[in-house]
């Protein structure tokens, strides 16, 4: 089972993320200190330490920089109230491997939580397939049980997104962030968004075949067979 | 500090002045006593010529020195009285003329930050107080201005915020009243979190701003070529133009660069289109416009929607200030989009603006060139 150490005083926030992490069949364990953090990411064997920068006693950075120092080489995903760009790089530059400005989605953290313990093994998945949905991702075709979908480009990249986080909730903002490459997200952006995804619904989920990509109300989408 | 620097203009005034008197009168009396003096021993020596044989009983000399001594007593005694009253007329004079800076000075301390719709009494609008006075009006009038802005952006920013807020709480405490299906249940927090999505935007976006007025944003310096930038995003947004049959044209001059921040300049652009699509109906043309002269290079957005009435067009870039209320709420606007779009043009040296259009609107973007010796990009 994967070990999770999230170390955040918000005591609201550590449940609502320990539940989203064991959810997922996460083993979860909570520091509300920086002390209390700092003492289990170096005693006990983590998969991934989520770690909130801003911890009374001891400094996420400083937890950080120690742990670093002393060779525990833990991933460690930084969450983070100040979006500045410096706080970022230092945050990066002090062995933090990503991070996540908050208020965050839950989606996203997942997916980012995901990312990192998928880290080092190979992704090499060129055939993606839910239901009867099959992406050969080096022919480029996309095909709903025997009929040929003949999708554009962003079309394509959105669908194959969607399938590489398959069971997953995609929000607006990774979709801005990882098919679009925008950094900002912005209004505009996100009525474009919610056109190609209607687009690429049309095409998808038409001729009365069942549902493959859903929307969540407030969060994004997700590609699930069968009710979400 | 010297003694005069503290002490009032009044007073220095005086001080000088009277000094000045003084040693003009020493020297004026000096003169006249030395003149007097000269032209008396010439009379006495061409009397004593004239009258040589006659051997003067009582000396002359001696009578003239007794005359010229009572002169010099008359100037010692009478000078400092002068002096002394002179002084005192200009320390008179004085405080009359700088009354009125004094006044000036009680009235503008009156006038606080809830009492700046007042102004100063202007005496005389010609003299060097009125001048003042009308100065001092103006900063005053420009104070309120900008008082008058942040009060309405610091209504408008707890509106918007409060906004959505209200509505998180309406729908938790109307969620708990009674047990619901989990489809309600789920209906209901998604709608939680829409609005919680838009009170991020809001943050965002008034952080964006906020640390903009501060000049805590440093943008870099590219070479942009303002044509690339349109098609780029023309391109990103002619999906939504695509939805409502309309087509953004770009027409553009071969390599018009300018030096600007990109991803703050696409901003602009973007906003200045999507707006465009948003209120120009369905099946008309969006344009585009590049253009570069010596020194200056235009970028252009064209509608052929209902253009703004000539009412708004002062307030158009303001923080929140929105032509029709419930319709760009509904599009989910909160009236920043340009307020965003001005200041990513000035930030980067430019200026914005709307212009004069026979139908629809145009906003028009000018930058100034990269220079020759630029780096190519």
């Amino acid at each position: 089972m994967v070990r999770v150490l999230i170390v955040e005083d918000e005591r609201k926030l550590a449940q609502v993320l320990s539940t989203a992490l064991q959810a997922e069949h996460y083993d979860v364990v909570v520091a509300a200190t920086g002390e209390d953090g700092f003492y289990r990411a170096s005693a006990e064997r983590f998969d991934l330490v989520l770690l909130d920068l801003m911890l009374p006693g001891r400094s996420g950075l400083e937890i950080l920089k120690t742990l670093r120092q002393r060779h525990v080489d833990t991933p460690v995903l930084i969450l983070t109230a100040r979006d500045g760009v410096e706080d970022r790089v230092l945050g990066l530059d002090r062995g933090a491997d990503d991070y996540l400005v908050k208020p965050f989605a839950l989606p996203e953290l997942l997916a980012r939580i995901r990312a990192l313990l998928r880290r080092g093994r190979p992704s090499d998945v060129f055939r993606l397939k839910v239901a009867d949905l099959e992406m050969d991702l080096v022919a480029r075709r996309v095909a709903r049980g025997d009929r040929a979908l003949d999708l554009t480009g962003r079309e394509f990249e959105l669908l194959e997104y969607l399938l590489r986080h398959h069971g997953h909730l995609v929000s607006r903002e990774m979709l801005a962030r990882d098919v679009w490459k925008e950094p900002r997200r912005a209004t505009p952006l996100d009525n474009v968004i919610d056109v190609q995804m209607a687009r690429l619904r049309r095409k998808v989920d038409s001729d009365g075949a069942p549902r493959l990509i859903h929307t969540v109300r407030g969060v994004g989408f997700v590609v699930r067979e069968g009710e979400p | 500090m010297r003694w005069w620097a503290t002490a009032s203009i009044r007073v220095r005034l005086t001080a000088w002045y009277t000094a000045v008197l003084a040693l003009m009168l020493v020297v004026y009396a000096a003169v006249t006593f030395l003149a007097v003096r000269h032209e008396f021993h010439e009379q006495l020596e061409e009397e004593a010529h004239a009258n040589a044989e006659l051997a003067a009983a009582t000396s002359p000399e001696a009578r003239v020195e007794q005359q010229l001594d009572e002169i010099l007593l008359v100037l010692a005694l009478g000078l400092p009285v002068v002096v002394a009253l002179a002084g005192a007329g200009g320390y008179l004079m004085a405080r009359r003329a700088l009354a009125p800076i004094d006044q000036l000075a009680a009235e503008s301390r009156r006038i606080t930050a809830d009492r700046l719709h007042e102004r100063l009494t202007v005496p005389n609008a010609h003299d060097e107080i009125g001048r003042l006075a009308a100065v001092v009006n103006e900063t005053f009038g420009r104070l309120e201005s900008s008082f008058d802005q942040l009060r309405r952006f610091t209504a408008d920013a707890s509106h918007e915020l409060r906004t959505p807020l209200s509505v998180i709480r309406g729908i938790g405490e109307l969620g708990l009243r009674e047990t619901r299906t989990p489809a309600e249940y789920k209906e209901a927090m998604g709608s939680m979190l829409e609005e919680v999505d838009r009170l991020t935007r809001l943050v965002d976006t008034l952080l964006q701003l906020s640390r903009g007025d501060a000049g805590m944003l440093r943008l870099s310096r590219d070479v942009v070529d303002l044509a690339d930038l349109a098609r780029e995003v023309a391109a990103s947004l002619n999906l939504l133009a695509e939805e409502r049959r309309q087509r953004v044209d770009v027409a553009a001059a071969a390599s018009v660069r300018v030096l600007a921040d990109r991803s703050v300049l696409r901003d602009a652009v973007t906003n200045l289109v999507d707006n465009a699509i948003k209120y120009s109906p369905a099946g008309s043309t969006i344009r585009i416009h590049v253009d570069g002269g010596p020194e200056r290079a235009t970028l252009t957005v064209a509608d052929e929607g209902a253009g703004i009435a000539p009412e708004h067009r002062d307030r158009i870039f303001d923080r929140f200030y929105r032509i029709d209320e419930a319709r760009s709420r509904e599009m989910g606007g909160a009236g920043l989009g340009l307020a965003i779009a001005k200041w990513a043009v000035e930030a980067n040296g430019g200026q914005i603006a709307l212009e004069p259009a026979g139908i629809g609107s145009v906003f028009r973007i000018s930058l100034p060139r990269a220079t020759a010796a630029g780096k190519s990009g």
